[in-house]
């Protein structure tokens, strides 16, 4: 957990729903431009219940769509450039930014750039992702990665409902587009957020452990995976250092470096397949930067290259496990 | 089924400003078109261009004394005609086809997509044709919501309205009655291929706009006064809150579908008709000497005006500097 910079701050334990729910609250009573919608996230309060209480706080700033999801898109952007609205649009399941892609990966990061500046594009989006509950091929995908090849857009992937909410306050308050990525088993998770107001910076990563060993980037529920191998490793005497990005763009590759030149020995973890993960361009600006600090072979763990079985018994096998990792820093570890 | 919209328009009912106003704006609009084109031939512009010759009408006729600068408007793939009408200055959109820092894009460059003038309510073009119809969707909403009596009016192809974005914005428009004029400039062809080849309708694309109970007609687009009448109607009704309309405005390309088309799968009578007998501008021309609202020495000086006007417009996009390669890195974000 990050420390806090103002002195005494009383801290309560919260789920990351929780966490959601009351960034987008203070957010929309901050700044009356916000305006929400989506699939059943008004009445409904949101398939995953991170919009609950919004529809009746808010009224007509909080709204139902018809399942549309590029006009989602397309919608939160032209209201975005009239300079009169700051939309958070929200995508049911991540997997549909498919059915959106023209205005996701053509639009709201190239909108501003290819007409000359002339616009802003405040709009977070927010898109719930990963393996959970048997929700099959396409309701269970991270596809994060795709969008670090869209230029203009930022990647927002929280771990903990500190950095949730703290960096959807300031994905939310940004004038660029967020995407912003929420692991759908995290939502139940708990952890400490101080009471009163704070925001995390877009592009800073967080240590979430130290160690001197090796380095393991993780990302979403796979930090939690990353922490629990490191506590098994520590027990066997190697100490893990556990980063997490926090987002993938920008990539805070100082923080990145900084550790691998500590450590020389770096494992990446992730949830999305393996190839084109985001695992990959850490893995290429790592030995761009810092070959020669490396005493191990850049190694990375990631979903196999296939597509997640609908069985609830078989999509664990796609999740990278704690085992794997401790068995991959132990290999490392033998370099 | 889509009514057809007619009715007797009478000359007298407007101010002789705003005839010449019609005719001036056509003539600025063809003789942009027949500039630029010269500039590609010239090798200064790119031949990627849509040109808009033959149906300056229906964006002279909708545009000029309808919208304010501050309604927005979502251009086509012959866009040059609104952005004109919409008064972008020419040296502006001259300067994107040439790449000079005069463009809207400050040198980023842009064809007939992606130059933009948000202080007149231009809030740019996909280069994905039709997406601009889900984005309408948005700037309309911004509008209703903010409780202001500003349009967006949304320019499309039949091409472009085959794509599967009209559905979800014509449900959306409907469904938020919002203040959304829909024009669809039909020029037949979707590139090479015919609206019949290509559009499942009863009749009309326009009648795709019944489904959604969102009132729609079928305009000739060629017409500036009559365009000008349907759009007026639309747009009054979107000011006062009664939602969205559906515009078909008849119209043919004399052109390609771009600069170097052979242009051959059009029956060459049919395109003969059009540019003989329907040209928008040779048919206002007529119509204003005949029933004598001004006389050919008039509309002589209006053109004149046009030359000077374009020949400055060029004379400042080609002085102005390409940018250096740093552009390249500026702008992503705000």
């Amino acid at each position: 957990m990050s420390t806090i910079s103002k002195g005494e701050v009383k801290v309560k334990t919260i789920t990351m729903r929780d966490a959601i729910l009351e960034a987008l609250t203070e957010e929309m009573e901050r700044d009356p431009s916000t305006v929400l919608f989506g699939e059943d996230v008004g009445k409904f309060g949101g398939i995953n219940g991170a919009t609950k209480g919004l529809y009746e706080k808010f009224g007509k700033r909080v709204f139902d769509t018809p399942i549309t999801e590029s006009t989602i898109v397309a919608a939160a952007l032209g209201m975005a450039i009239t300079g009169g609205l700051r939309p958070i649009p929200e995508l049911q399941f991540g997997d549909f930014v498919g059915v959106a892609f023209d205005e996701v990966f053509h639009k709201l990061g190239k909108w501003r750039y290819m007409h000359g500046g002339q616009m802003e594009i405040p709009v977070t989006l927010r898109l719930p992702i990963g393996i959970a509950g048997g929700s099959g091929p396409e309701h269970s995908q991270s596809p994060q990665a795709i969008f670090m090849h869209a230029p203009g857009v930022q990647i927002a992937v929280p771990s903990t409902p500190y950095d949730a909410k703290g960096m959807l306050k300031t994905a939310i308050r940004d004038n660029n587009a967020v995407l912003f990525f929420e692991h759908k088993v995290l939502y139940d998770l708990k952890g400490e957020v101080p009471e009163g107001e704070y925001l995390i910076p877009l592009g800073k990563a967080d240590v979430k452990r130290e160690g001197n060993d090796v380095t393991i980037i993780a990302t979403a529920l796979q930090v939690h995976t990353a922490l629990d191998a490191a506590k098994t490793l520590a027990k066997q005497g190697v100490e893990a250092e556990v980063i997490d990005p926090r987002t993938l763009a920008p990539l805070d590759m100082d923080t990145i470096l900084n550790s691998v030149r500590k450590t020389g020995r770096v494992l990446i973890v992730h949830e999305e397949q393996k190839t084109g993960g985001c695992g990959a361009e850490i893995a290429a600006r790592i030995s761009e930067h810092a070959l020669f600090d490396l005493q191990a072979p850049i190694k990375r763990i990631g979903a196999p290259d296939v597509p997640i079985a609908q069985s609830l018994y078989l999509e664990q096998f796609y999740r990278p496990s704690e085992k794997q990792i401790v068995d991959t820093v132990k290999e490392l570890m033998e370099y | 089924m889509a009514k057809i919209y007619q009715k007797p328009t009478n000359l007298k009912d407007y101010s002789k400003k705003s005839l010449l106003d019609f005719y001036q704006t056509m003539v600025k609009i063809r003789r942009f078109d027949e500039d630029l084109i010269r500039l590609i031939q010239d090798g200064k512009v790119s031949g990627f261009y849509h040109s808009g010759i033959g149906s300056e009408g229906l964006s002279a006729g909708s545009i000029i004394h309808n919208l304010r600068d501050d309604d927005y408007i979502f251009y086509n793939h012959r866009g040059c005609n609104q952005k004109i009408a919409k008064g972008v200055p020419l040296s502006k959109l001259y300067g994107d086809f040439m790449g000079t820092i005069e463009g809207t894009t400050r040198g980023l460059g842009a064809g007939i997509v992606h130059s933009a003038d948000p202080s007149r309510g231009v809030l740019g073009q996909a280069g994905t044709i039709g997406s601009q119809l889900g984005i309408c969707v948005g700037s309309a909403f911004s509008s209703k919501f903010r409780g202001t009596d500003q349009v967006t009016v949304v320019y499309f192809g039949d091409g472009a309205a085959s794509r599967e974005p009209l559905h979800g914005s014509l449900n959306w428009a409907g469904l938020y009655k919002l203040p959304i004029v829909y024009i669809c400039e039909n020029n037949e062809y979707a590139i090479s291929c015919h609206v019949s080849e290509t559009h499942s309708v009863k009749e009309h694309i326009a009648d795709w706009a019944e489904g959604y109970g969102i009132p729609n007609y079928v305009v000739d687009g060629n017409d500036v006064v009559l365009m000008h009448e349907a759009t007026k109607e639309a747009v009054e009704r979107a000011r006062r809150g009664e939602g969205p309309t559906f515009i078909e405005a008849q119209t043919f390309r004399h052109r390609g579908h771009f600069e170097g088309d052979p242009y051959d799968y059009v029956n060459p009578e049919v395109l003969k008709d059009w540019k003989e007998n329907r040209d928008p501008i040779k048919n206002y021309k007529a119509r204003l000497l005949e029933e004598g609202i001004c006389t050919e020495n008039e509309l002589a000086t209006l053109n004149e005006q046009v030359d000077v006007e374009i020949a400055a417009a060029i004379k400042k996009a080609e002085d102005a500097p390409l940018p250096g390669p740093e552009r390249i890195y500026e702008g992503l974000f705000a």
